[in-house]
């Protein structure tokens, strides 16, 4: 009798808890419903042109300990203009002004990113003009990103994001033919000057068209999503490189990737030094993945692969003026200086709160056992982000990160969207 | 009382007539309902995504979403471009199926993302595009019931319980509340596999454009967090001529609207 009872006060009380439940979900849907009675209509303009601006303040430690301290604002204008029908006009220019410039920075900088005329009808398109042509399925490491050499004209941060977004094309001749499912691609970036120049509105076609360059790119779809992308490139008097991206889907979550290029070439070393070299086959990949979590957080891993540069033991043995030319050649072709590093990326969207991002960076060189790490936490309002960078290079002063003059820096960044 | 007794015969009638009325196939009032809610024609519109969390408006997106279906009557292919912010403008996002790809103007980067990859907040990629559930759900009549809509009326509705036909889809499971006079969506409410409620839809707003009365917006509520509300409006219908070559990766360098 007594258990009768307690069923009856337990079912009595599943029914009151239930029917509660029910009470608080419709009484949510209601409360819900109402807010959304209160969301905004305004429709948005569409413009032709996107002007923003940047200000930084940036501390770093230098090697030898000392501090230093300096300032910049940036503006950046992207002009997208219909002319007619089939006709574009494209421009994106950006200029760099600093206070207390360190070595190796003007205090004014223009970088004339793009300026090109476009034209399409019907599957067909052609351009002219100084043209951002990037390729490429990594992250860290764009073998088959063949128009970045002497690209990156202004660096203010060494993000992935900030190298591709700030960089400069090159004068080149595009055509291209897409049908349902591909596309081909054919370029041709003629010599221009031989030398890079660093004159505030120099439009330095030195550092982007230094020499004639030609490129081929063809897309397929094979399958349902699988689209590989063949490309074949040719600089100056240097043998012809074959390059290939492939992606791939895996599951709901995950991305993989592989991006290879090849052919004869000299040595990184042959080319830095301009030595007498026998060109033979050599190869450059990068190989990798993507791992979306549900809480927004996205993790990407990365190994990088240089067939022409120094293993360790060819890096001990160079004298510091090949050592230095070697650096220069490499860091102008965003080339890898060792054969083996690994790319680790993280990224969090509304971490922690709404419209705060943090972002995370290491570069990990495998054979001589620098890094590079970088940090950035990023609040967004509705036309202004603040962001908050920090980043470190620790290895032995002989290594590819130990040797930079800075140790550490801090940046504090505000950008404007007009 | 001789008119109530001659009225008897002509109510047990249509009571008869009522039940034996037979069963509506689930999945017809599936693409029924798909149909209120996407045109049967490559179009546009634009999308106005509003966030609140705890009663506050957090975030702001619009989005133009181009939408055409497969040249087979299958699923739709969407290209989203960004209207705002401004840190966004002109960004776009090809989805065909799983594939997707996100191009960035400033970078000329065109990178491929996962089906879970979130772009937009709470809403998940497969809540803003154009999408056919019947195309990727087994629909179940589980009861007629009456329910509220997101304008606050009741209505009477079939609850179809819907399964997931492929592993490719962004739910596992969902319940949606369609009306019977009119088959228009109600509300759905989306779960994961593990059983948990991901969300709660609420199809409302009514209007006619493209040919019929579909709705002009979707009002999304969090699962667990039932403070957490994102709002979709759409605006600007329109028929489009939107060509295959449109929809791939090498394109969206080249995309821009009229």
């Amino acid at each position: 009798m007594k258990l009768t009872h307690s069923h009856r006060l337990a079912a009595t009380l599943t029914a009151a808890l239930a029917l509660a439940n029910h009470h608080a979900f419709a009484q949510d849907d209601l409360s819900a419903l109402s807010l959304a009675d209160k969301a905004p209509a305004e429709k948005v303009a569409s413009r032709d042109w996107h002007l923003s601006t940047e200000f930084a303040n940036t501390n770093s430690v230098l090697r030898n300990g000392e501090r230093v301290n300096g300032q910049r604002m940036s503006l950046d204008l992207q002009v997208d203009k219909t002319l007619g029908q089939g006709w574009r006009v494209l421009f994106a220019d950006q200029l760099d002004l600093r206070r207390q410039p360190q070595p190796g920075e003007s205090a004014t900088l223009n970088t004339v990113k793009e300026a090109y005329l476009s034209w399409s009808d019907a599957g067909l398109a052609a351009d002219m003009g100084r043209i951002n042509a990037r390729y490429g399925v990594a992250l860290g490491y764009n073998p088959t990103d063949y128009f970045r050499t002497g690209a990156n004209r202004s660096i203010v941060a060494i993000d992935p994001a900030s190298l591709k977004t700030r960089r400069q094309g090159s004068v080149m001749l595009r055509g291209q033919r897409l049908w349902d499912d591909g596309s081909l691609t054919a370029l041709f970036s003629p010599k221009i000057e031989g030398d890079a120049k660093d004159g505030p509105f120099n439009l330095d076609f030195g550092a982007t068209n230094f020499d004639d360059r030609w490129l081929v790119a063809y897309s397929q779809r094979v399958g349902g999503s699988f689209t590989p992308q063949v490309m074949l490139f040719k600089e100056g008097v240097h043998s012809p490189q074959v390059g290939l991206n492939l992606t791939s889907v895996v599951g709901q979550a995950g991305v993989v990737y592989f991006e290879w290029s090849g052919g004869k070439s000299v040595s990184q070393l042959g080319q830095a030094t301009n030595r007498p070299e026998e060109s033979v086959f050599r190869s450059r990949s990068a190989a990798g993945g993507t791992y979306n979590f549900p809480s927004k957080l996205s993790l990407t891993l990365e190994y990088h692969h240089n067939g022409d540069a120094l293993a360790r033991d060819g890096w001990d043995a160079l004298v510091p003026v090949d050592r230095i030319a070697y650096r220069l050649w490499s860091q102008n072709r965003l080339e890898l200086v060792s054969k083996k590093s690994v790319f680790a990326y993280a990224s969090w969207q509304d971490g922690l709160m709404s419209n705060l991002d943090f972002n995370a960076m290491l570069r990990q060189n495998l054979d001589d056992d620098s890094r590079l790490g970088w940090l950035e936490a990023r609040y967004h309002w509705k036309r202004t982000d603040l962001a908050v960078q920090w980043q470190q290079q620790q290895g032995t002063p002989a290594s590819e990160f130990g040797a930079y003059p800075q140790k550490r820096a801090l940046q504090v960044l505000v950008r404007y969207y007009f | 009382m001789l008119k109530m007794k001659m009225m008897m015969p002509v109510l047990l009638l249509a009571s008869a007539a009522c039940v034996a009325q037979p069963t509506p196939d689930p999945q017809e009032i599936l693409a029924a309902s798909d149909a209120v809610r996407n045109p049967d024609k490559p179009f546009s519109l634009v999308t106005k995504l509003t966030e609140f969390r705890d009663g506050k408006q957090v975030g702001e997106m619009d989005l133009s979403i181009y939408a055409k279906s497969e040249p087979s009557g299958g699923q739709y292919r969407n290209l989203v471009r960004f209207l705002a912010p401004a840190r966004d403008v002109n960004k776009l996002m090809l989805k065909t199926g799983n594939d997707l790809w996100f191009f960035d103007p400033s970078s000329k980067a065109s990178i491929r993302m996962s089906p879970q990859q979130r772009l937009l907040g709470q809403a998940a990629n497969g809540d803003v595009v154009t999408v056919n559930l019947a195309k990727d759900y087994r629909a179940k009549l589980e009861a007629q019931e009456e329910v509220q809509d997101g304008d606050r009326q009741a209505r009477k509705s079939y609850k179809l319980a819907l399964a997931a036909s492929s592993p490719d889809v962004t739910y596992h499971k969902i319940e949606l509340w369609v009306d019977t006079a009119n088959k228009r969506p109600i509300k759905g409410k989306f779960y994961a596999e593990s059983g948990r409620l991901l969300k709660t839809a609420y199809y409302r707003k009514y209007e006619k454009h493209l040919g019929t009365e579909r709705p002009t917006e979707t009002v999304i509520i969090d699962g667990l967090d039932p403070k957490w509300v994102t709002v979709m409006r759409y605006s600007d219908w329109a028929w489009r001529d939107i060509p295959e070559a449109w929809l791939q990766r090498d394109y969206l360098p080249r995309f821009k609207p009229e």
